[in-house]
């Protein structure tokens, strides 16, 4: 039984996998939201000025950034429910997606901060005294000149990051949430198995793919956002 | 709420557990890289097929997610190596290779392909002008190579590389779900009878916050003595 796989059997598995995208895209989705609305809350408390909420965002990039998400679903799915029952709060009608949407939105929200860190100190600091001198103010100089500089240099890293949550998506299937993966091992079960490595295969192919596209979808982004700025930042 | 006793009682075995992730990561590390520097320079040197080969090898790489991979290479390596062996007439019995050995397999292939990314772009940020002055002192090429142009490449690679082994090390976390008992794998095991889960992980978060915190200082302190390297041609 060991020895009984097939290759050609690949392909037909990739329309039934298909199926469970609407799921990796949503948790996809949400994650992103809410990580990047995370990362910027955090980088803007790691550039403040109050010296506390600056150890504390670094405190929790670097914590984030040191935890295996794996281990963070489980400290969340697993080990919150109990510590909260504990104290009189029951958290069981939190859906698994849900957790998932937390953990991996907790977890890219260091990723996205770092980005947007490093995109902001990247631009150059003349840029800032150059609108205040025409007269604008903090916050407009930051909108109208800073932001949409820092925003050209994170793109390429913003793609990275995106696909790289992408790829971190298929961790839900840990929680039994039924995404591209959980699908994939659904349909293995179906079959006692006999198939998983044909079905996995598939399964990474599927993956492969929409990683290509992300990417080329981001280069031609980058290509269409920077073009004709490349004078203000060289 | 939270059981004392219970941590203390776990811990010296989630400790055990620590030096089978380090193998994992180490072992992919050094191997993967090799690769992965060898990868770089084929598609540098762009051979004709090789170079496209390598190129989808890491496209396919870093498209696909590691559980996946581990999964694949858990079913598929078994497969190859009883069919290897029953080519040259032996009967290989798969099920006694230990499945840390797929594990290491699937993290190394992916090591390999993401650190030659790092060491194609360092070695294409190292000057030209270096590469020529080094000929024109009469060093051959191997020598230019390995005397002059590898110590600067890898003095840029050096923080990208300690972001990639940070990212492994989190990622043999993932090795659990081929059966390897690294420090993940062990918290649950230890969580299933008294289902002390929150105990368990809280432990587990301590143990890799605290290797993370250490690869951190390392790779922060080979940055700071390989910066010689780059004095040159930081200019």
């Amino acid at each position: 039984m060991e020895n009984t796989y097939d290759l050609s059997t690949v392909p037909s598995y990739i329309p039934k996998i298909l199926k469970a995208l609407p799921v990796t895209a949503e948790i996809l989705i949400f994650s992103l939201l809410f990580g990047l609305l995370l990362g910027a809350l955090v980088t803007m408390g790691a550039l403040g000025k109050n010296k506390m909420v600056r150890i504390i965002s670094n405190g929790y990039i670097s914590f984030m950034r040191g935890i295996p998400t794996l281990v963070l679903i489980f400290l969340l799915y697993l080990g919150l429910p109990q510590l909260m029952v504990g104290i009189g709060i029951d958290l069981s009608a939190i859906t698994k997606t849900k957790y998932i949407i937390a953990c991996l939105s907790l977890g890219s929200s260091a990723n996205m901060a770092e980005m947007m860190r490093a995109s902001y100190l990247a631009v150059d600091k003349g840029q800032r005294e150059a609108a205040y001198s025409v007269g604008m103010k903090g916050f407009t100089a930051f909108r109208r000149i800073i932001l949409p500089q820092a925003v050209g240099i994170a793109i390429p890293t913003l793609g990275n990051n995106i696909i790289m949550l992408f790829k971190e998506t298929s961790l839900a299937f840990t929680v039994g949430v039924i995404d591209l993966l959980g699908k994939a091992r659904a349909i293995s079960s179906a079959s006692y198995g006999t198939n998983r490595l044909e079905v996995y295969i598939a399964t990474g192919i599927v993956f492969w793919i929409i990683c290509i596209l992300m990417e080329y979808i981001s280069k031609a982004v980058e290509k269409v956002y920077t073009k004709g700025r490349k004078q203000a930042t060289s | 709420m939270i059981n004392l006793g219970f941590i203390l009682e776990s811990t010296p075995a989630i400790i055990k557990a620590i030096p089978i992730t380090l193998l994992m990561a180490f072992s992919s590390a050094i191997i993967g890289w090799i690769l992965g520097l060898g990868i770089a320079l084929i598609r540098k040197a762009n051979i004709a097929i090789v170079a496209q080969v390598c190129a989808v090898f890491v496209s396919f790489m870093r498209g696909v997610p590691m559980v996946i991979l581990l999964y694949i290479a858990y079913y598929a390596l078994p497969i190859l190596i009883y069919n290897y062996g029953l080519s040259i007439g032996v009967e290989i019995d798969v099920n006694a290779v230990p499945p840390v050995i797929y594990a290491i397999s699937a993290l190394l292939l992916d090591q390999a392909a993401y650190s030659s990314e790092i060491f194609r772009s360092a070695l294409s940020a190292v000057d030209e002008g270096q590469m020529e002055a080094a000929y024109s002192v009469g060093m051959t090429k191997t020598q230019a190579l390995v005397r002059i142009i590898f110590p600067q490449a890898f003095a840029i690679a050096i923080p990208n590389l300690g972001g990639l082994f940070l990212g492994l090390v989190k990622g043999t976390s993932l090795a659990y779900y081929v059966g390897v008992y690294e420090i993940t794998a062990t918290a649950n095991l230890l969580a299933m009878p008294a289902l002390n889960f929150i105990e368990s992980y809280i432990m587990t978060t301590i143990v890799y916050e605290v290797i993370s915190f250490i690869i951190n200082k390392l790779f922060r302190y080979s940055e700071n003595r390989l910066k010689r390297f780059r004095a040159g041609m930081t200019v």
